[in-house]
């Protein structure tokens, strides 16, 4: 796959020095939203308070060219999603040529979250309009190109549309395809993006350098967190009649394939824990077992895998201070700080309680 | 980009400090061999001057560029730093005023 998002418009894309890249990246970091707003937002008595106060803030921009269209929650939601869209893409033209192909390369799975939105879409006969809203396009595909896809209405034909165009992403889904047809359950589809995924970045994420460890210890984090989340979901399946080692993916940083197996054949939440004591994973996991224990929700741990990879990704910037860990922590913090804003916003939008909303926040 | 225009700054400053002041230094020299014997000692003192001031140069030149490129970085997000970094960009000088003092006192 190209770096679409760096040569978008045939642009020539100047080769930046690692001293001033660093510096604009933590110049853009220190504007990044302190905790102390969130609350400002949670408390602000309605939607229009909120407008107000973000306003003051990096999203002014944004939000003038969208509220023109009214000032409800999904207005706001277009204007944050715009706003995150346009720092990646800031980001991704000053950095030096490897930080980027580095950098880029932890983009792709915008490009998995962005099909698998089209293909829910489309399996669950969701309106365009729903369907765009959630789009990122950070990856390979425009969001000409997304659009497009999302007017399809039919999952073969949106395979055999990527096909045309000879997207990387097209070969895994159509092998998928006859399993999907068969059990009309995108989880194979699912499976072949996020399969396809790990193997071209761990492609790419090659080499001894410290940039590309810091980048790969990421990536391992990722392919982890899906292995994890896949246990979970199997543990309520019926084991015995799949084949757990066609659910696992390569290229995780804690969990082996043996491990692995070895979870899928657990019947029990108690006992992954148990067997994931000595992981990295394992404290999270425990926090999250006493809000498994409220609601037995397999999510929450999710949840929890995916707030411990955005913790340690915001680390990568205290770890690796003049490489590219301080970009790959502020892209995190930004879709971190997004992600909040869109909660807070959704919740007041809702009438949702504050304390609800403070415990949906992602506050690292 | 801007770093690389620091750079050609710095090298050319550089070039002008290693290639002029020595120069000079000869020249004077030169006038003083007409005079009088030049012996090996203020040869010497006069190379010393001349390291002094160039490599001072080269250094201040590198540090510029680097405070200077990473300065420009975070006036684009924070202009209202342009104080500090104007500060800190100018720092360096005293490397290089520290190299010409002392190939002053060389050769005074």
């Amino acid at each position: 796959m190209s770096e679409a998002v760096v040569t978008a418009g045939n642009r020539a894309v100047p080769e930046s020095d690692e001293g001033y890249a660093n510096a604009r990246l933590r110049g853009m970091r220190s504007h990044l939203l302190p905790l102390s707003f969130y609350e400002r937002l949670i408390e602000a008595p309605d939607l229009n308070q909120v407008v107000k106060e973000l306003m003051d803030t990096s999203y002014s921009g944004d939000l003038e060219d969208q509220l023109v269209h009214g000032r409800t929650a999904a207005v706001i939601d277009e204007a944050l999603k715009h706003n995150m869209i346009r720092a990646y893409r800031k980001v991704l033209k000053f950095l030096h040529p490897n930080a980027r192909m580095l950098l880029s390369t932890l983009l792709g799975r915008w490009d998995v979250f962005n099909l698998k939105t089209i293909l829910r879409g489309a399996h669950n006969h969701v309106a365009f309009d729903d369907v765009k809203s959630s789009f990122f396009p950070v990856g390979y595909l425009s969001a000409e190109e997304l659009e497009a896809l999302s007017k399809l209405d039919d999952v073969r034909v949106i395979i055999d549309t990527m096909a045309m165009w000879d997207y990387p992403y097209a070969a895994p889904l159509r092998r998928a395809y006859p399993e999907f047809s068969k059990s009309n359950d995108l989880a194979p589809l699912e499976l072949a993006l996020d399969r396809q995924y790990a193997e071209w970045a761990a492609s790419r994420l090659i080499g001894e350098a410290p940039d590309v460890d810091v980048a790969r210890r990421i990536l391992g984090m990722q392919i982890d967190t899906l292995n994890l989340v896949m246990v979970f979901r199997l543990l309520k399946a019926d084991v015995e009649s799949i084949d757990a080692s066609g659910y696992y993916l390569e290229g995780g940083r804690v969990i082996r394939k043996e491990q692995f197996l070895e979870l899928a054949r657990l019947s029990d939440v108690d006992e992954v824990l148990d067997r994931l004591k000595s992981t990295a994973y394992a404290e999270a996991l425990d926090a999250a077992a006493l809000r498994y224990l409220e609601n037995a929700s397999i999510p929450v741990f999710e949840r929890a895998l995916e707030d411990l990879l955005m913790r340690r990704a915001l680390l990568s910037g205290v770890r690796d201070p003049h490489g590219v860990g301080v970009a790959i922590a502020y892209l995190f913090g930004k879709q971190n700080e997004v992600t909040n804003v869109r909660i807070i916003v959704k919740g007041k939008a809702v009438g949702m309680p504050a304390d609800r909303v403070r415990e949906e926040l992602i506050l690292v | 980009m801007i770093s690389k225009r620091f750079s050609k700054y710095a090298f050319w400053g550089t070039f002008l400090a290693i290639v002029l002041i020595p120069l000079a230094a000869f020249a004077n020299e030169a006038e003083a061999a007409t005079a009088a014997v030049v012996t090996t000692g203020a040869g010497i003192k006069t190379i010393g001057a001349a390291l002094a001031m160039g490599l001072s140069a080269i250094g201040a030149g590198y540090a510029q560029a680097k405070i200077g490129s990473a300065g420009q970085g975070t006036l684009a997000e924070r202009p209202e730093e342009r104080v500090f970094v104007l500060v800190l960009t100018a720092l360096p000088e005293v490397i290089a005023l520290l190299g010409f003092v002392m190939a002053i006192i060389l050769n005074g």
